[in-house]
């Protein structure tokens, strides 16, 4: 605005100017801007924060699964090794270390402010080395070379193994250098391995488990009609009689499926794959343990992705290994659905009948208000509170009472008495239990009176009223709040460490057994996968691949819901919208 | 259409016209809703109460941890009058033998329940008598001292076994309905298939006799060595007041079977000649020698190198006039309990001192004195389990008490109708009974049950002298390696370690959260805000244990190395705030308002990047200049000085105090003078003044820094100190991420809630923007926005992974931000997995949760109500 009032006249200007000038005072003071600024740097920090925290976590899932390529590094002192660099970061020498260095490398590093660079390779080959990483200061580099040839085998034991193919023996002969065998009869061989060791897998966790999951059940039979009869009465005779026939026919079983898998063994182990690594140590293991190996650094892009989309594949399909920092996490993810799934039927019924109970039948009084303030509360109520109550109450007295009453055959061993699959998901549901109240609550509110009244007016009874006028309209509200509960509910760790979630669970909570969902078997659940890798695990490095996967998984599985609590929403109030008289 | 498909469906128009014309409601129509109507009552009901037993069931769980012990079933026999005088008694595991040991060398074994001796032996002394007794822990090894210099070891064992019924002799007669006797067995039928045979094995090795004795009047010994190589290691009083210390080493031939045993013994420094002896006692390791004299005086040896023992430390505990009647040690033996003549029970161990006057820096101190007994103690026996222990006194009143908590558990006392004097006293292994044998040939079993003796209020929530400390502490300490470790529960420093990450975490989270929300409700469009707030939101959709991932593998080991850094972007990021907003106002209004408020929300976000980079740019350099080029080193107190860290810590409120100062004086002066110039001008003249008002700001800080260090006041050793890796710091800020969106979301809703008309007409009075937030939607809307931050504490008192996983777990009482802390909720999560059920740690763990549950319930029904009535109110305005 000043700028207008340089054209005019100067005197005529002046004047204006004052003029001006009283009606465009700068009163610095009332804007505030230094706090304003202040007030939008927090919004601005606090944007930053979810931003920078969202593509962390983005960026490192993303690129964990992609092969990177295998650097040679000659040292300082004349060590050669081969591994994947992991990441570089700046650091501080420690003066001890600062003053072994020569003398231009103490140099350089003192214009940094005492800081220098290094970078982590994973070397692999722990049970050469007995580590899988190391760190390597910028100034011990002598040399970082990228030779063609180099493979990455990702074993079944031992973490990786990077280094060379030195000779492959198929069938129990003598062992062929790899170069004269070729790469693609390689890959068959061990693709026939592979096969083979499905089948020994298949074999001995599939059909061998089910002979003794049905000889556990006739030992249960058994010990069931003890405790019912006694030992000395003619039913437990024939009780026992029985059970010597079918554990004779099951051990048919069982011996006949071992002899198999014995067989199917002992030609596994004829096939062996000898490597060797950069030194020319070399290491010879069964070529079925090698679950992929691809030479890394004469990679095209498509075969990268091959290997980015196999890895995922695997990530998504398979079953732990390697204390879980390999492998997939299939269990963890049925165990979050299977949970949240259960969550959702034991949270729905119970909230939507108290919030109807709140809205449409109590008194509206004192009493009301503070139920309803309680309630709004217990959604503030610690999580690990609700793990607590769970396990002292579910676990311990419900489940300890039902095991008396129907597994009496299990104990001492408990059945329900410890945590498991339904007492995980009626904690959470406990848990959740305040948001699906208050959301349904807040719907129902919104339901205008007018409708109300237009169905009782209509002659339409209480309940009548409720289901077909009351609720449809309010389902929006009500799915929101469930689906909000889904979300909240997959994110909870804290209550599940203490209510069945496990490590590894061998069994998935549903499989072909009768009565196929196991509601008392402990399982895996992807966010208590994070804690377990990230901090239980042998070395938390070896780990920290896994775990930025595994979380992207489980950001993204809740952000789906929340964006799924969004569109629902907004779809079924438009459906609801045009019904407005 | 709701309307329209319940006409269709279920014909309610004509139930309705039925009605109207005298006809009935369809039954089923009116069952249903009598069905749900009492569905949804029991269901909603039932819902609600089931909410609040939850509570009602931690407070189950947790009562009995204070309920002290109670007394259940009680058996009083009599027996044969016992051959000689009882030198010991013992009742095994099941409570089914009474055990008793004379001086002539005589066991015997009672059935408890129905007083008949099922087992007599005796050991052949031949005619001698003992004259000193010792035996150990667990009293299965005992030794009898004699008259002519010899000591005799023995062994009574009681041997379990559980066989099958028929095993049991058939000649075997009936004791009671579940227990038979035969040939010194007793046999317990437990069910169909399991009987429980009980059997003595004794043995009495040959004497041995120790160098120099004249006679032995008091004896204690304990056993070491291997099972090959068994060693026992004895003290020994003669009569002659010659204290000597002697080690049996017995070695197994293998192959013969033959056993050979030495003997080495070394004098102790010699006691007064006449001393009335009480006992002698010998610890676990055999590394201290207690004599104790009637007066009350002991004499405690050190014996740790076994060829030079000497005499640490003579004391008196009790006043002249009273006589020492009771003497023993607690678990663990380095406790030690006496009983005066005056009823008087006291708990005293060994500390080292840095002026104790013994020769080797130890002392003995009374820890704990316990309620008095109304008459002299007359017998003591110690749980094997726990620090507890039980004294009777002349009156037959027998208290069982626990030493480190200083409670008397239960009073038990003898019935009126034995008239005599307790002179033998044993708890049960399993602390389930109590016995007490009468010089009348009578014994009491009482069953007791004490699950949990050393908790009370005190315990757990004040200081408690344990064992080896040398001060009364808040410690918790839940379990440990060994045997006789004694658990310490106190709840203080886990309370401690919620508050402190609560207290950091809030800090760090309220302005940020409080400021953001202030500038979404009042400074930008509708339009950014849709972008602005869901992403906000977002926050509090991430799982908790992803943050504590992050916070713990990924941001503390950054942290760590760029320290300084971040130190010094908490100045750096403010600051360069204060120069874009500068910058920012001196603009030409014109520029400004065609920027708009999306462009300049972008602007901040960059001015942030922007300054974060500066900040990690010249870290090193402020690290040099502020903290000695070592900021860990800085923290832990080996370099530098506390002024330049003081100075940035008042600096804030010293900043304060100038603007006022400044506004006060100067105010209206300035703004006269501004307000003739043109913007840029005035904006530049703006900026000098902010300029000048924070170099004042600098320098009066400096000031008060050198002056507070003066008068003794550092932030070293307080809230700054060593630093560690996982540090409240990173809790702090990874809890940002739970409960900024919390505190943001809904002081965004409060302060959006502040009706429209209130902001139109500050606007149009002229207020800016600013103006109109401070003076009008905030005191409005001041109860909402405080109801969010209180809602944000209850999140971050709960908040479990994060501390669980970023916080290290240590249970310190510091407030130091650069050190871990143990928060309630991780103890509970990392804890409870492990606690075995009705233990006194799971329910002392159950005591946290309900502690948890009490403080974030209270603080949310506080928020509640506070925003309920904000409510109330902004529909008033």
């Amino acid at each position: 605005m000043t700028a207008e009032l340089t054209n005019p006249t100067a005197a005529d200007a002046a004047s204006r100017t004052a003029r001006s000038k009283r009606r465009t005072a700068t009163d610095f003071a009332a804007e505030g801007e230094p706090f304003v600024w202040a007030l939008g740097g927090a919004l601005a920090i606090g944007i930053l924060m979810i931003v920078g925290f969202l593509f962390l976590v983005m960026w490192n899932g993303v690129v964990t699964f992609f092969p990177k390529t295998i650097a040679v590094v000659t040292a300082g002192n004349g060590d050669v090794f081969a591994g994947e660099p992991v990441r570089s970061e700046q650091y501080r020498p420690t003066a001890e270390a600062l003053a072994a260095l020569q003398p231009t490398a103490r140099a350089k590093i003192a214009t940094a402010d005492g800081f220098a660079g290094r970078t982590l390779y994973r070397v692999g080959n722990y049970d050469l080395y007995g580590e899988d990483f190391r760190w390597v200061a910028d100034h011990d580099v002598r040399r970082v070379e990228y030779p063609a040839g180099l493979m990455l085998v990702e074993r079944l034991e031992w973490g990786p193994f990077i280094g060379t193919i030195k000779a492959v023996t198929t069938g129990g002969g003598a062992a062929r250098p790899a170069a004269e065998i070729g790469t693609a009869a390689i890959d068959a061989a061990h693709a026939t391995a592979r096969e083979r060791w499905e089948r020994i897998h298949r074999i001995e966790r599939g059909d061998i488990g089910a002979v003794n999951h049905w000889l556990d059940k006739e030992r249960l039979r058994l010990r069931k009609v003890e405790l019912a009869d006694g030992i000395d009465s003619a039913g437990y005779r024939t009780a026992e009689r029985r059970f010597a026939e079918r554990e004779a026919v099951l051990k048919q079983d069982y011996d006949r499926l071992a002899a198999e898998a014995a067989a199917l063994r002992a030609e596994d182990a004829k096939d062996t794959i000898t490597f060797a690594d950069i030194g020319g140590k070399e290491k010879t293991i069964a070529l079925s343990a090698v679950v992929r190996m691809y030479a890394a650094n004469d990679l095209g892009l498509a075969a990268k992705l091959g290997v980015y989309f196999s890895r995922w594949w695997e990530f998504l399909a398979d079953v732990p290994r390697e204390a879980n920092t390999e492998g997939g996490v299939f269990p963890a993810i049925f165990g979050t659905f299977v949970m949240t799934l259960l969550l959702v039927i034991a949270v729905t019924p119970f909230g939507v009948i108290t919030a109807l109970y709140l809205r449409e039948y109590a008194k509206q009084g004192r009493l009301v208000s503070i139920v309803r303030i309680s309630v709004n509360n217990l959604a503030g109520v610690p999580s690990i509170v609700y793990g607590v109550f769970g396990l002292g109450f579910f676990a311990y007295i419900v489940g300890g009472t039902i095991d008396q009453l129907f597994y009496a055959e299990r104990l001492p061993s408990p059945t329900f008495g410890s945590g498991g699959l339904l007492w995980s998901s009626l904690t959470l549901a406990l848990l959740t239990v305040p948001v699906v109240i208050v959301a349904t609550e807040e719907a129902l509110a919104a339901v205008p009176r007018s409708m109300r009244e237009g169905s009782f007016a209509c002659g339409a009874s209480k309940w009548q009223t409720i289901r077909y006028v009351v609720l449809p309209r309010a389902m929006p509200g009500i799915m929101t709040g469930v689906i909000l509960a889904m979300a909240r509910g997959a994110g909870e760790v804290a209550p599940l460490m203490l209510v069945g979630v496990v490590k590894l669970a061998p069994e998935l909570p549903i499989d072909g057994f009768f009565p196929y969902i196991h509601l008392e078997r402990s399982f895996m659940h992807l966010g208590f996968h994070i804690y377990d890798v990230g901090f239980q695990s042998r070395n938390s490095e070896a780990g920290k691949p896994m775990v930025f996967v595994t979380t992207m998984l489980l950001i993204a599985l809740i952000a789906v819901m929340n964006a799924s609590a969004i569109i629902v929403r907004n779809r079924l109030k438009r459906r609801f919208m045009g019904s407005q008289f | 259409m709701a309307v329209s498909e319940l006409q269709s469906e279920k014909g309610a128009p004509e139930a309705t016209l039925a009605k109207a014309s005298g006809r009935k409601t369809r039954r089923s129509v009116i069952v249903i809703d009598r069905a749900v109507d009492w569905i949804i009552n029991v269901g909603g009901i039932s819902v609600i109460v089931a909410v609040f037993g939850i509570m009602a069931f931690l407070v189950n769980v947790v009562v009995p941890l204070f309920t002290g012990g109670s007394v259940g079933a009680r058996v009083e026999n009599s027996v044969p009058a016992a051959n000689g005088n009882v030198l010991m008694s013992r009742i095994d595991e099941y409570k089914t033998l009474f055990l008793t040991v004379t001086d002539r060398g005589t066991i015997r074994a009672v059935h408890v329940p129905t007083g008949t001796t099922v087992f007599e032996d005796r050991f052949d002394f031949g005619d001698a008598v003992a004259t000193a007794f010792g035996a150990t822990f667990a009293r299965d090894q005992v030794a009898f001292g004699f008259a002519d210099g010899t000591v005799r070891f023995a062994k009574i064992d009681v041997r379990v076994e559980v066989v099958t019924p028929d095993k049991v002799p058939a000649t075997a007669r009936r004791l009671d309905q579940r227990d038979r006797a035969d040939a010194g067995s007793v046999y317990s039928t437990l069910d169909a298939r399991q009987v429980r045979k009980l059997s003595l094995a004794i043995a009495l090795d040959a004497p041995q006799p120790i160098a120099g004795s004249q006679g032995i009047r008091a004896l204690d010994f304990r056993v070491g060595g291997t099972v090959e190589r068994p060693t026992r290691t004895f003290a020994t009083v003669d009569i002659d007041g010659v204290v000597r210390l002697s080690r049996s080493e017995t070695r197994v031939n293998l192959l013969t079977g033959a056993t050979t045993t030495r003997v080495a013994t070394s004098a102790l420094p010699d006691l007064p000649r006449d001393i009335n002896l009480v006992k002698t006692l010998i610890t676990e390791q055999a590394d201290q020698v207690y004599v104790a004299e009637a007066s009350g005086t002991i004499y405690r040896f050190d014996t740790r190198d076994f060829t030079a023992p000497k005499l640490a430390e003579v004391v008196d505990l009790l006043p002249a006039d009273l006589r020492l009647t009771a003497v023993g040690f607690l678990i663990g033996e380095q406790s030690l309990v006496i009983g005066g003549s005056d009823g008087r029970v006291e708990v005293y161990f060994r500390l080292q001192q840095a002026g104790a006057r013994t020769s080797d820096g130890y002392a003995l101190v009374k820890a704990h004195a316990l309620d008095p007994h109304g008459a002299a103690v007359v017998a003591f026996d110690k749980s094997a389990r726990t620090k507890s222990f039980a004294t009777a006194d002349a009156d037959g009143n027998v208290w069982l008490r626990h030493a480190t908590s200083d409670q008397t558990l239960l009073k038990l006392k003898r019935s009126d109708a034995s008239t005599g004097v307790i002179e033998a006293m044993a708890i049960a292994p399993r602390d389930d009974a109590i016995l007490i044998a009468t010089t009348d040939d009578r014994y009491t079993l009482w069953d007791i049950a004490v699950p949990h003796p050393e908790t009370t209020w005190a315990a757990i929530f004040g200081k408690k002298w344990y064992e080896g400390y040398p001060e009364p502490v808040f410690t918790w300490q839940s379990s440990s390696g060994t045997d006789s470790f004694e658990p310490k529960f106190s709840l203080v420093p886990l309370i401690f370690g919620t508050v402190k990450a609560t207290v950091y975490a809030m800090l760090f989270a309220v302005p940020i959260a409080l400021l953001a929300a202030i500038y979404t409700s009042e400074f930008v469009n509708r339009r950014t805000r849709a972008v602005v707030k869901p992403a906000m939101e977002m926050m509090a959709s991430l799982p908790s244990v992803v943050l504590g991932f992050i916070a713990a593998l990924i941001l503390a080991p950054i942290v760590e190395t760029w320290i300084a850094a971040v130190v010094w972007a908490f100045v750096v990021i403010p600051t360069g705030l204060l120069v874009g907003a500068l910058v920012w106002q001196a603009l030409p209004r014109s520029t400004v308002s065609a920027l708009g408020e999306a462009p300049k929300l972008v602007v901040m976000t960059a001015t942030v990047l922007l300054t974060v980079y500066v900040a990690a740019a010249t870290a090193p350099a402020f690290e040099t200049v502020f903290f000695g080029g070592d900021f860990k080193a800085w923290a832990n107190g080996d370099i530098g000085s506390d002024a330049p860290f003081l100075m940035l810590i008042v600096f804030p409120a010293m900043f304060a105090v100038a603007l006022r100062a400044f506004d006060a004086w100067g105010g209206a002066n300035y703004q006269n003078v501004t307000s003739r110039l043109a913007r840029a001008q005035a904006g530049a003249a703006d900026a000098a003044r902010w300029i000048v008002l924070v170099v004042t700001a600098l320098v009066v800080s400096y000031v008060l820094a050198g002056a507070m260090i003066a008068v003794g006041f550092g932030p070293r050793e307080g809230i700054v100190d060593t630093y560690v890796q996982r540090n409240t710091l990173i809790v702090g800020f990874a809890m940002g991420f739970a409960v900024i969106p919390i505190i943001y979301t809904i002081a965004e809703d409060a302060l959006n809630s502040v009706p429209e008309h209130l902001r139109a007409a500050s606007l149009a009075c002229g207020a800016t923007p600013w103006q109109t937030a401070t003076a009008v939607i905030l005191p409005a809307a001041a109860s909402g926005v405080f109801a969010a931050i209180m809602i944000g504490m209850g999140r971050a008192v709960g908040e479990t992974m994060i501390v669980v996983m970023a916080a290290g777990n240590t249970p310190v009482i510091e407030w130091n931000v650069f050190s871990g802390l143990r928060a309630l909720s991780a103890n509970i999560a990392v804890e409870l997995p492990e606690a075995v059920k009705d233990s006194t740690l799971y329910r002392m763990l159950f005591l946290a949760a309900l502690a948890l549950f009490v403080m974030t319930f209270v603080v949310n029904t506080g928020a509640e109500i506070i925003r309920q009535r904000f409510r109330k109110r902004a529909a008033q305005l």
